[in-house]
C-alpha cells in the first residue's frame, strides 16, 4: 500500500528525484517505501560483508539511519540503489573498524560468524537436500574470501552494478575492482568445482 | 597468444554479462575461448562463481523490517525537534539583539540621567547599562541552552514554529 502510494507519487520528475526530494523532507512515506524497497538487497549486502546475520541486521537500521540523517547529500545524480550501498559500506566499515583496528583489506571474518539461512528450492526432497548442502558449500566459501573479494562479488553478481559504480561505491580504482573479481573468482573455483564432483 | 590478449579477454568476460561488449569483441572472444584453455576455465568459474552467488538467498524479516521503520520514524521525529528548537532558538536570539538594538539609546540616556541626578561616578553607571543592555539577550540564552527541550513541548511557540516548518514543507 505504501509503496503504490509512493510511485502514485511519481508525476513529471524521475523516480531518483523524487527519492531525494523526499529523503531531504525527511518523508516518512518515502522512507518506508525505500525500506520496503530495498530491504532484501540491502541485508544480503551487508550480511556478506559481515558474515553474520545479527549482525547484519544491526547495521541494517543503523544504514537506514544515516540515509535519513545523510538524506539531504543524495543529489539523484546516481542511481540511489547505489547510493544507498555506498551509505551501507560506510556503515560496515566502521563497523569493521571497531571490531578490528586494521585496514579491511586485513581483516578476516571471525569464527563465531553464524552462516546464512540458505532457501532451499528443488522439486524433490533429495534434489532439496543436494541443494541446501551446495548453498551450504557455496556459503561457507563465500566466508572464507577475504571480505574485500566476497563484497565486490556480491554487488556484481548480485546486486549486477557496473564495475564503474562498484568502483565508486568501494572509492578504489576500476582497474582494482576488475582484479578482486578475478582473483575472487579464482579463489571460489576449487569450491566449485568441488561441488561438480 | 600473448598476455595481453588474456588480458583483453579477461578483461571482456568481466564486463560481458552487465555492461555488454560490442558484437566484434564478442566474436573475437568467442575465438579466444575456443582456442585458449586457461580463459576458457576461467569463463567457467566465472559464471559458477554467479550462479553460487546468485543460490544464496538472504531475506529480511518482517520484524525486522517493522522495527527499523520505528526506529527511523522516532529518528525522524527527534531531528524534527531538535531542528524546530533551533529555529526557536535562531529567533529568540534575532528578537533579542533587535530589542537590544533598538532600546540601546534609551538605555544609555536613562543610565546618564540616573547617574546625573544620584552623583554616581560613570564607571559604575556604564557597566550598569551595558549589562542591562545585553540582558534579554543572555536571559534568552541561558534559557534555551539549560532548559531541556521537552520543557517546550506543546508550548504556543514550539507548535506555532512546527506548524511552520510543516507549511514551508
Amino acid at each position: 500500500m505504501v509503496a503504490a502510494a509512493f510511485s502514485s507519487l511519481i508525476t513529471m520528475e524521475t523516480e531518483e528525484a523524487q527519492i531525494a526530494t523526499g529523503l531531504r523532507r525527511r518523508d516518512p512515506e518515502v522512507l518506508d517505501a525505500l525500506i520496503e524497497q530495498y530491504q532484501h538487497r540491502l541485508l544480503r549486502y551487508l550480511a556478506h560483508m559481515t558474515g553474520n546475520m545479527a549482525t547484519a541486521e544491526d547495521l541494517f537500521q543503523e544504514t537506514w539511519i544515516r540515509v535519513l540523517e545523510k538524506g539531504h547529500q543524495y543529489d539523484a545524480k546516481s542511481r540511489f540503489a547505489t547510493w544507498l550501498m555506498t551509505i551501507a559500506h560506510n556503515v560496515a566499515i566502521d563497523h569493521l573498524r571497531k571490531r578490528t583496528p586494521a585496514s579491511l583489506d586485513e581483516m578476516r571474518d571471525s569464527e563465531d560468524a553464524a552462516p546464512f539461512e540458505p532457501v532451499a528450492v528443488g522439486p524433490s526432497p533429495f534434489e532439496q537436500v543436494a541443494a541446501i548442502e551446495d548453498k551450504v558449500r557455496i556459503q561457507a566459501a563465500l566466508d572464507q574470501l577475504p571480505p574485500i573479494f566476497r563484497e565486490v562479488l556480491v554487488l556484481r553478481f548480485q546486486e549486477q552494478m557496473k564495475l564503474e559504480e562498484i568502483a565508486k561505491l568501494i572509492n578504489i580504482p576500476l582497474a582494482t575492482v576488475k582484479t578482486r573479481i578475478y582473483r575472487g573468482v579464482v579463489a571460489l573455483r576449487p569450491a566449485l568445482m568441488g561441488g561438480a564432483q | 597468444m600473448n598476455g595481453l590478449e588474456h588480458e583483453r579477454a579477461i578483461d571482456l568476460l568481466s564486463r560481458a554479462d552487465v555492461e555488454g561488449i560490442p558484437q566484434a569483441d564478442a566474436r573475437w572472444l568467442e575465438s579466444h575461448l575456443a582456442a585458449c584453455s586457461d580463459c576458457s576455465a576461467y569463463e567457467m568459474a566465472l559464471h559458477g562463481a554467479e550462479r553460487a552467488i546468485r543460490s544464496v538467498t538472504v531475506m529480511a524479516s518482517v520484524s525486522l523490517v517493522e522495527s527499523t521503520r520505528a526506529r527511523v520514524h522516532a529518528r525522524a521525529q527527534q531531528l524534527r525537534e531538535q531542528e524546530s528548537r533551533m529555529v526557536l532558538i535562531g529567533v529568540s536570539f534575532c528578537l533579542g539583539v533587535l530589542t537590544s538594538t533598538l532600546t540601546a539609546w534609551i538605555w544609555w540616556k536613562s543610565g546618564a540621567w540616573i547617574a546625573q541626578r544620584l552623583g554616581l561616578p560613570s564607571g559604575i553607571v556604564e557597566p550598569g547599562v551595558l549589562l542591562f543592555w545585553l540582558l534579554p539577550a543572555i536571559v534568552i540564552a541561558l534559557v534555551m541552552v539549560t532548559v531541556p527541550p521537552a520543557t517546550f513541548e506543546g508550548s504556543l511557540m514550539q507548535r506555532f514554529m512546527r506548524d511552520r516548518m510543516r507549511g514551508m514543507q
